[in-house]
């Protein structure tokens, strides 16, 4: 918009100046005009940079360089030509620089925030979560996306994989102690010992199953799976129908649990089967203790 | 647009001529300051990038042109290359402070890469 007023006061000069005869004017005027276009669009880009919050000071003097020539255009286009272009030509130069001095500042700010994700890193890495690990990576792969942009997108994608399943394996050691994996025809298969999850004729989840349960469940979201059963076993004390209709429940409250922390209950069944199936002897109390158990059973 | 260039330069030296006869002083003070400018952006290691480089070079023609220009005695002309010349330098300056400052972080990053690498082997 104002380009265009710029371009048309020049018109108007240029016909002035041939009705008095002189051709030579115009091509005088024509150039200043496209000098400044120049500086304008310099200082234009330069405000719209970081230039603006990082170094506004910078920015400043080259606005004050464009109104300079602006200036000194506007006053006297035809006697004042030589300043102007000089003028125009500093005021861009001016903008330029502002930019260069804004971008400098910006990388110095990442240089900082990196030192710092380093230093923090590098005190963080003996005992580092493999949630912690995942939040520097993710900010890693968005400072890289800047750098290189499809280098960095296949760097993420690599890292969330390698993090999914090195998550999946950090939550499977944890539960190491309360828990075993196996892989089964019927698919992988966990085991969790039943005196960790309940207590003895109750059906609630204790606090440490609660927490342990939802590594599990954070796992299994981020790897994904086709289906999850979910199976309640007893020992073979105690009346059937009370067996079965204890570990239904218990099997209820594992799937609520993980359906609570967000995976999909549709893919979700949880099955009570008493005593049906003990995995080993019930005349031992150290046999009854492996049969009372719930089996999760995951495919993919 | 070839005139339009002769034309330029024709109405450029009438010009100097002119100023010159004007007799302006020699300008001492904006020489010092574009020298000055140039030394800078070369301590600031102007010279080992490219754009900062081409800007180093135009800032140097400028103070040559300005030289010739002072001994021809058109001081007024010789006046703007030097400012020219200044703003030139600055810029390569601030250049190769961008490119001085983008590789540090760069690398920063980079030792976070191999941190993270070593991290997950």
């Amino acid at each position: 918009m104002k380009a265009l007023t710029w371009g048309t006061r020049s018109r108007l000069a240029c016909v002035a100046v041939v009705a008095l005869g002189t051709l030579a004017g115009c091509g005088k005027e024509a150039l200043p005009p496209q000098a400044l276009v120049s500086a304008r669009q310099a200082y234009q880009d330069a405000a719209a940079s970081p230039a603006a919050e990082l170094a506004p000071a910078k920015l400043d003097t080259a606005k004050q360089a464009l109104t300079q020539a602006e200036n000194a255009w506007q006053e006297d286009p035809k006697a004042k030509e030589a300043e102007t272009l000089t003028l125009a030509y500093i005021a861009e130069r001016r903008a330029l620089t502002a930019q260069a001095l804004g971008e400098a500042a910006k990388a110095r700010q990442d240089r900082v925030k990196l030192d710092e994700e380093y230093m923090e890193l590098q005190e963080k890495r003996a005992n580092m979560t493999a949630e912690e690990l995942e939040r520097v990576r993710e900010r890693l792969a968005i400072t890289s996306q800047k750098a290189a942009q499809s280098e960095a997108e296949l760097e993420k994608e690599r890292a969330a994989r390698a993090e999914a399943e090195k998550k999946l394996s950090a939550a499977v050691a944890s539960l190491a102690e309360m828990a075993s994996v196996k892989e089964e025809a019927r698919g992988m298969v966990i085991t969790l010992n039943g005196a960790v999850l309940f207590t003895t004729g109750k059906y609630e989840l204790l606090p440490i199953a609660k927490s342990k349960l939802d590594e599990v469940a954070k796992a299994l979201q981020e790897q994904g799976f086709k289906k999850i059963v979910i199976e309640g076993h007893t020992d073979s004390r105690g009346n059937a129908a009370d067996n079965d209709k204890l570990s239904e429940r218990r099997a209820t409250s594992v799937k609520d649990h993980l359906v609570s922390q967000g995976l999909d209950a549709s893919k979700i069944q949880a099955v009570g089967l008493g005593a049906s199936r003990p995995v080993a002897t019930n005349d031992t109390p150290e046999g009854r203790a492996n049969n009372r158990r719930v089996e999760l059973i995951v495919t993919n | 647009m070839t005139r339009q260039t002769m034309f330029v330069t024709l109405a450029a030296v009438l010009g100097a001529a002119q100023l010159a006869c004007g007799g302006a002083a020699v300008p001492h003070q904006e020489m010092a300051t574009a020298q000055a400018g140039v030394r800078a952006a070369e301590v600031g290691g102007a010279a080992e990038h490219p754009q900062a480089e081409l800007r180093l070079k135009h800032a140097n023609e400028k103070i040559a042109a300005a030289e010739a220009l002072i001994k021809d005695g058109d001081n007024e002309t010789a006046t703007l290359r030097l400012r020219e010349a200044e703003a030139d330098a600055e810029l390569a300056l601030s250049i190769a402070q961008q490119e001085q400052a983008k590789k540090e972080a760069e690398q920063a990053l980079k030792r976070i890469k191999v941190l993270m690498q070593e991290a997950r082997s």
